[in-house]
């Protein structure tokens, strides 16, 4: 049989407690000072603003997109490279004032970014793109099926012809990096002969898209960031009543600072590394607060039977026992979880990233919390714990 | 085989057909979320303020009529803020009189009296119907709207901690903007007359006043797509309310270009063709929005129909049809959220979560199979019907699967093992302290069951939390967490034991357990 520790192992925990309080003292403190220094890195949902996915058909140089937005005054712009070397995020916060632009009227904060992304996509276009559609071409790349469709219906398709041809251009950017490099390309996909050569002269092949863009009001985070805060709190609140009612009102406590150590610890690893705070990171933190407790539970529960018949122990070998005889559990029940969010951190993907890193540290965190600090808290209130023994 | 086996294996066999028979075919089955199928996600704010202010507007007007026809002077009446009305000038005799009034047709309203001045407010409950009321009116219209524009299966509902935001989720958007201006038209088709006009600025109109605007004129820009750029100078008062179009349709002019026509009921109709007799010769301006669509001069008598003239092509005069046709909103909306996912971007996101979790649930197999062997076959077992079960679950319920979502159930492929990490740890300990295989099994089962139980319920108090916080991706992701954790409850414990049973159960000496 294949065992992590051959006999029930012996490990001193309890008397290490001071150690462990102040290595996650001080992480969390050294959180606390990147906070107040530079603050989290909001993301749109929190902060409002446009953010844009865009994809080159080359690769690019972060520095040539940094200079092509410079020109329009969005130098400033946050510009995130997300895998390979041609795919990136552009995140900003501007207005029209920023970009020295004005509108003859009064606009809405959604429809100001709108006009920013407009300007961002002119910055990026090339002098030919530009030219292109400026004569009033159609960019395929760039383009909704509608929008296709209804172009060359314009330019005397038939309905039939023009719809089954959008579709085929959009299946073949689905299918693919979301550009089409070559006319030829579309041939293949099955576009009729007669559609591809009045395309070669009434459209053009865009060398980047915008594989989403999203504008978020100012209103919007401001509602968000509370609504987070509160269900943080409630759900901590949750587990405070919940573990109080099943063990006792000072495992409840001792489970619920081990839980805020565990979030607060995530929270300063986002901070240590500029994640972004999203809304997925808010979910993954609430996540850990539901799922951190699991292994805190399990030795409790064992610390609980341990209580009563270890009566003649003092309270420091009660605890270490308990530790130590769920401790393969403590480790493999987080190991599990930590295995499949490990693949989620590797193969999900940019866009989920933040999150699965936010649980990668929140259940390292949990692990390690469990082990040294949940039972440590209660040696910390021993004397309450004990009186109660007594009485 | 005992009795009850056979039962237990009856129910597993049962909830394996019920999963596959409610997810298959998956494609129809299981809904893809915006982020994964293309779309375009918006909220809109209702600005129900303004739906409060045209209200009081018409309280304002009926308790003029009400002074005149009670022959009570006044100064002036008029709207403060969104919810209050004035009352200025007002004879101290006729105090009596204005209180019966008020108390008779004014039960919305309460009231202070000051000397001369009567101040009026909503009361705060019909204050909040009365949002809620142009929330709700705003939802129908919309809905209306997106249904005839013909967007397949699109999302439509409230939003908001106060009730007063809108959600609309439009997959695979085929033409983000026109949709989007047809959603927003507040659809408020209006008739004044032109008293002056057009200039080139609004400073240049109000020059016209030396800066000064009497109270029953207003100045309205022109739409610059129907009319050349510019403003004009309009009676306020609008000479057949929106309320009595009836209804609208393609038309054309004369010169056969398109045009919107558009018809009022029988109410509507008398009104319009008393003011059309009475101002044959002058212009009249056709206001949509805010925004004048068309000037033409009264040429004739015109009572039930009517067109639309101006540089419309045909979607525009298709999408103005429409929107007339749904009726008007009762408030503006304003954007507050948009999201536009791209086509190309859905599929990659679809794959890499395939390979995630692919690669998760490898991950989680080949550590189960090593360290537990035997038992490990079983956890591996139990795990995949965990799966065919949420995915069956989600089905059922329609619900939608977002990349959160497939982080969700990425997850949840950890969380199950853990419970059987917890029962093979528990029967492992069982059997060091000298049990019998059978009863290892036995207390294994039995002693994690609580454990497990407290456990999984705290990652579902959370993810309650979650739901109840989150928009939808984040919804979808607590959902598949709950699905997930309450099926691990019934493989981990119920069918991982019946695989025990069925493994070790015939057998009458039992000595070894692979474990």
């Amino acid at each position: 049989m294949l065992k992590l520790f051959k006999e029930e192992p012996k490990f001193k925990f309890i008397n290490k407690r001071f150690a462990a309080f102040a290595l996650s003292g001080l992480i969390i403190l050294a959180g606390v000072f990147v906070f107040a220094t530079r603050g989290f890195n909001w993301g749109i949902d929190f902060s409002g603003g446009t953010l844009i996915e865009v994809s080159f058909q080359e690769p690019t140089k972060i520095d040539q997109l940094r200079g092509a937005l410079a020109k329009i005054n969005l130098g400033d712009a946050q510009i995130t490279r997300i895998g390979g070397e041609n795919k990136f995020f552009i995140k900003t916060m501007a207005s029209l004032k920023k970009l020295n632009l004005q509108s003859g009227e009064q606009l809405e904060d959604i429809e100001e970014y709108e006009l920013v992304a407009r300007e961002i996509r002119n910055g990026i276009m090339s002098e030919s793109e530009r030219a292109a559609a400026a004569a009033g071409k159609i960019d395929l790349n760039n383009s909704a099926e509608g929008e296709i469709a209804r172009y060359l219906r314009d330019k005397g398709l038939g309905d039939e012809d023009a719809r089954e041809s959008a579709r085929l251009i959009l299946g073949l950017r689905k299918s693919g990096s979301g550009i089409i490099a070559d006319f030829s390309a579309l041939e293949k996909a099955g576009v009729k002969n007669r559609v591809v050569s009045l395309l070669r002269s009434e459209a053009f092949l865009g060398k980047y898209t915008f594989l989403s863009v999203e504008f978020v009001g100012p209103q919007v985070g401001k509602d968000l960031r509370r609504k987070a805060l509160l269900a943080c709190i409630w759900a901590l609140i949750g587990m405070l009543i919940y573990i109080g009612f099943r063990f006792k009102p000072l495992f409840g406590l001792s489970g619920i600072l081990t839980l805020a150590h565990d979030v607060l610890i995530a929270l300063a690893f986002i901070l240590f590394f500029r994640v972004e705070m999203s809304l997925q990171v808010v979910a993954a933190l609430l996540t850990i607060t539901g799922y951190s407790i699991n292994d805190t539970i399990v030795v409790f529960d064992r610390l609980r039977d341990n209580l009563k018949i270890m009566r003649k122990d003092n309270l420091e070998a009660i605890l270490d026992k308990s530790i130590n005889q769920t401790l393969s559990r403590s480790i493999f029940t987080s190991l599990t979880v930590l295995l499949t969010v490990l693949s989620l951190f590797l193969f999900g993907g940019e866009v989920i990233r933040p999150f699965a890193f936010t649980m990668l540290v929140g259940v390292i965190a949990g692990s390690y919390s469990t082990i040294y600090q949940s039972c440590a808290w209660l040696k910390v209130w021993e004397r309450f714990l004990l009186k109660r023994k007594k009485s | 085989m005992d009795k009850s086996l056979t039962w237990k294996i009856g129910l597993i066999i049962a909830v394996i057909v019920l999963s596959i028979f409610l997810l298959y075919p998956p494609k129809d089955k299981i809904n893809l979320g915006l982020d994964l199928k293309g779309g375009m996600h918006l909220v809109m704010e209702v600005v129900t303020d303004e739906a409060l202010a045209i209200q009081t507007d018409m309280s304002a007007t009926q308790l003029r009529g009400l002074f005149k026809d009670g022959s009570i002077p006044y100064e002036r009446i008029s709207r403060k803020g969104f919810n209050r009305i004035e009352i200025t000038g007002v004879p101290l005799e006729d105090e009596r009189k204005i209180k019966d009034i008020l108390d008779d047709d004014f039960r919305d309203w309460t009231y202070t009296v000051g000397g001369s001045l009567i101040s009026l407010a909503l009361r705060p409950n019909i204050e909040q119907q009365l949002r809620e009321q142009s929330v709700d009116q705003a939802l129908e219209t919309i809905r209306n709207r997106v249904d005839e524009f013909g967007v397949a299966e699109p999302t439509i509902q409230k939003e908001g901690l106060a009730g007063d935001r809108i959600l609309i989720e439009l997959p695979g958007i085929d033409n983000p903007e026109r949709v989007k201006g047809l959603i927003k038209s507040t659809a408020m088709l209006e008739f004044h007359l032109v008293v002056n006009g057009p200039y080139l600025t609004e400073e240049a109109a109000l020059q016209e006043y030396n800066g000064q605007l009497p109270d029953d004129l207003e100045i309205v820009r022109t739409n610059p797509r129907r009319l050349d750029k510019g403003f004009y100078v309009l009676k306020s008062a609008t000479v057949v309310p929106g309320k009595d179009l009836k209804g609208a349709r393609r038309a054309q002019d004369e010169y056969g270009a398109p045009a919107v026509g558009f018809s009022f009921n029988s109410q509507g109709a008398t009104q319009f063709e008393r003011f059309t007799a009475a101002n044959i010769g002058k212009p009249l301006s056709i206001v949509l929005d805010d925004r004048i669509e068309s000037v033409a001069t009264i040429q004739d008598v015109i009572s039930a129909d009517g067109i639309i003239k101006g540089r419309f092509t045909i979607d525009e005069v298709d999408d103005l049809v429409l929107v007339l046709r749904s009726g008007a909103l009762p408030a503006p909306l304003k954007y507050i959220e948009e999201r536009t996912i791209g086509p190309s971007l859905g599929a990659d996101s679809i794959r890499k979560g395939l390979t995630a979790a692919l690669g998760g649930l490898l991950l989680v197999i080949l550590f189960m199979l090593v360290y537990y062997r035997a038992a490990g076959i079983n956890s591996v077992l139990a795990l995949v019907l965990n799966m065919l079960i949420l995915m069956g679950i989600m089905a059922y319920f329609r619900a939608t699967l977002s990349l959160p979502g497939i982080a969700g159930i990425i997850l949840s492929i950890g969380m199950a093992v853990d419970a059987n990490v917890l029962i093979f740890e528990r029967i492992r300990e069982e059997l060091a302290s000298g049990k019998s295989p059978k009863s290892a099994i036995d207390a294994g089962f039995k002693k994690a069951f609580w454990t497990i139980f407290d456990a999984n319920l705290t990652t579902v108090i959370s993810a309650v939390f979650l739901f109840q916080f989150g928009t939808g991706p984040i919804k979808g992701f607590a959902v598949t967490l709950i699905i997930g954790i309450a099926a691990s409850m019934f493989t981990a414990i119920f069918v991982s034991r019946v695989i025990f049973e069925l493994t070790y159960g015939r057998r009458k000496k039992l000595s070894q357990i692979s474990i």
